[in-house]
């Protein structure tokens, strides 16, 4: 499973079914912080993920 | 109603309907779906207007629009509502501060998404404004950027808005933009200002600004885009990293993802708070700038100090 983190590097991991909410803790990003994509479509924190999922966390912030 | 899985909370489906959720929101607790988060966020706008009274029949609105998230939310929103109002009108003013590697990117999303929507778009620099861009005024002194950026950027707002013959100003400030000023205001110790509202001023002498995104939160406005393929992926102001507001806006988002509701919570004080305060109590006589004649309250207005501070 492939995580394209908010600065465009790209995590892959062979834990499979996992939740997002894990794996944003693993990466120590906080949820209030993000949106995630998988395969292009926004899911919510609490989707369980797996095999060939492409999971894009974009960073909302955005000072201006 | 889809109630989701008791032991997990998750739900396959939105609480509203059969489709896959988008997003999970607290209080209350729910999954919806892009078209019931679509009607949920300008359900909510269209209720601060109406409940908060922002705008009136024949008003025009300016809509301070920088080409991020927040302000692209602020004009779809209210683009969609208009027709709802009797004679109102909006304008997009843009305002090029100056900034390498930053603006132009912002600046390019404005222009493409009031084309799109057909809205009237007006552009004013620094430069038009001060007679140089932000990065030259800011050589030497990078750690005051917000201040001076954002006494310029108002300036700048205001001139235009009243080129453009607005009658309010809209801004894309949201519920966790009001939570950390609340915070900021606090932590300065800054009780005039935590009491100070901007749609209050009765002068007559500012354009009376309105906020009408003050109850959603940055994540609902950011997830409004991204299932309408309208989110800004646009890089964050290089400047951000001087200003208190990032240490404020990290330490809120890790309290409210530990404890819901805390932003809320804050705003909900600042509101009890002004219910005890006389905000006459802290406001001093208008005056006018000695050097420009605008409204202030000192001998000379912001601008006008900002400029002798700068040497302009």
């Amino acid at each position: 499973m492939k995580i394209i983190l908010p600065n465009s590097t790209i995590n892959i991991i062979q834990e499979d079914p996992v939740s997002i909410t894990s794996i944003l803790d693993n990466l120590n990003i906080n949820p209030s912080e993000v949106i995630v994509s998988r395969n292009g479509k926004l899911v919510p924190e609490d989707t369980l993920i797996g095999g060939d999922d492409e999971i894009r966390i974009i960073r909302i912030a955005h000072g201006g | 109603m889809n109630q989701g899985n008791p032991v997990t909370g998750r739900s396959e489906r939105c609480t509203l309907c059969s489709e896959p959720p988008v997003i999970r929101l607290p209080e209350p607790e729910r999954h919806l779906c892009a078209a019931h988060l679509i009607a949920d966020v300008e359900e909510r706008a269209a209720r601060t207007i109406s409940e908060r009274e922002l705008i009136k029949s024949h008003d025009r609105i300016a809509i301070a629009f920088s080409g991020g998230k927040d302000s692209t939310a602020l004009l779809v929103i209210l683009s969609r509502l208009l027709p709802a109002w009797e004679d109102v009108s909006l304008v997009a003013i843009t305002v090029d501060e100056g900034i390498a590697g930053y603006r132009n990117d912002t600046i390019r999303a404005a222009e493409e998404v009031t084309k799109k929507l057909r809205i009237e778009h007006v552009c004013i620099s620094f430069t038009d404004l001060i007679g140089d861009d932000l990065d030259t005024l800011l050589i030497g002194r990078e750690t005051q950027a917000c201040s001076v950026c954002g006494i310029l950027r108002r300036k700048a707002l205001s001139v235009a808005a009243h080129k453009a013959g607005a009658t309010k100003i809209a801004t894309g400030h949201n519920l966790d933009d009001e939570a950390q000023s609340v915070l900021m205001n606090t932590l300065r110790g800054d009780l005039p200002r935590l009491v100070r509202t901007s749609d209050a001023d009765s002068s007559g002498c500012f354009i009376p600004r309105i906020k009408p995104l003050a109850e959603i939160s940055e994540k609902e406005i950011a997830a409004y885009l991204f299932v309408q393929d309208m989110f800004p992926f646009l890089p964050e102001c290089p400047y951000t990293r001087h200003a208190l507001r990032l240490e404020v806006r990290t330490m809120l988002s890790a309290m409210e993802q530990k404890h819901p509701g805390t932003m809320r919570n804050l705003i909900k004080s600042k509101r009890a708070i002004e219910k005890y305060v006389d905000p006459s109590v802290f406001s001093e006589p208008l005056r006018r700038c000695r050097v420009c004649g605008d409204p202030c309250s000192g001998e000379l207005c912001q601008v006008c100090s900002l400029r002798k501070s700068l040497g302009k």
